[in-house]
């Protein structure tokens, strides 16, 4: 059974995790939710993510437009622009250099058995 | 498809509570707007029920938008109703006072008496005929009321959060959070 996650974790990536599955294709924000839930964070809520696309929009790490659909209103899609391109680059390498350090400290920690 | 009466009312009432959370948020309007837009994508998926409920508490997306910005933004909304109070409280005193003159005036078989505040001159008057009060106004009893309203509008509002909004508008990227990893 997966642990419960501590929404904080969750909270420092997700930018990282939107720029990522924008990268792979544009969407707009309900279907990001799903597509995150898909992926395993099936505890998101969209309240979490519209603040997040909101935020990277204004700083330009995204951009946004409105396309028509025939299954409801027009719905905003969002894409990475280029400077959310090397923000995902440069947080993907700290984030992978971050996590060898974490999974070695906690290797160290919980080889130990508790007493 | 259209939307109907109660999604409408469903959706308009959660924007009605997160408008008024979010009004300290810069261009809040725009981020209502939106929100308005992606509610309606989304229900026509799930449901308007739904939609909202992932949405959760107006208040906790309000907090949400207001984190996200990456620095303290001043309370205009909550100085105002700061300014608002402090004001209502004196006008109910100066009533209250009024009032109590007029009737010790009163129990004493009537007359005129008067009362200087900052220069002004309050006259307080009861007769046969009925009971009278007024006031000169002067420049100092202005300032003071003046006071009562903008003092607690700018603590109330912690007035000095703008100037780490100036500071943001001269160098956007000293506060501006970033995509961290961890």
């Amino acid at each position: 059974m997966d642990e419960p996650r501590d929404p904080q974790l969750l909270k420092g990536v997700l930018p990282m995790l939107v720029l990522a599955l924008l990268t792979e294709r544009e969407s707009y924000g309900y279907e990001l939710v799903t597509r995150l839930h898909e992926a395993g964070l099936d505890d998101l809520g969209a309240g979490t993510l519209y603040p997040v696309l909101n935020r990277l929009e204004r700083d330009g790490q995204i951009s946004s437009r409105l396309v028509a659909s025939s299954a409801g209103p027009a719905r905003k899609y969002y894409l990475p622009t280029d400077t959310g391109a090397e923000q995902l680059w440069s947080t993907a390498r700290a984030w992978q250099q971050l996590a060898v350090t974490v999974d070695g400290l906690l290797a160290r920690a919980t080889s130990k058995e508790p007493s | 498809m259209s939307t109907s009466l109660r999604d409408t009312l469903v959706r308009e009432r959660y924007l009605l509570r997160f408008d008024w959370a979010m009004q300290d948020f810069p261009k809040h309007k725009t981020v209502v707007r939106e929100l308005r837009t992606e509610l309606t994508a989304a229900a026509s998926e799930v449901g308007m029920r739904q939609a909202v409920a992932d949405l959760g508490h107006p208040r906790v997306l309000a907090d949400g938008y207001l984190n996200e910005l990456g620095r303290p933004v001043p309370r205009w909304t909550t100085g105002a109703v700061w300014g608002g109070l402090a004001v209502g409280a004196v006008v109910y005193l100066v009533m209250a006072y009024t009032f109590g003159t007029l009737d010790t005036l009163e129990q004493l078989g009537g007359g005129t008496i008067e009362r200087e505040f900052l220069g002004a001159t309050a006259v307080f008057t009861s007769a046969e005929g009925g009971i009278s009060a007024g006031t000169t106004l002067t420049w100092q009893a202005l300032v003071f009321y003046a006071l009562v309203f903008t003092v607690p509008f700018l603590l109330g509002a912690r007035v000095w959060r703008v100037r780490s909004r100036l500071a943001d508008a001269r160098n956007p990227r000293r506060t501006a959070p970033t995509t961290t990893a961890a």
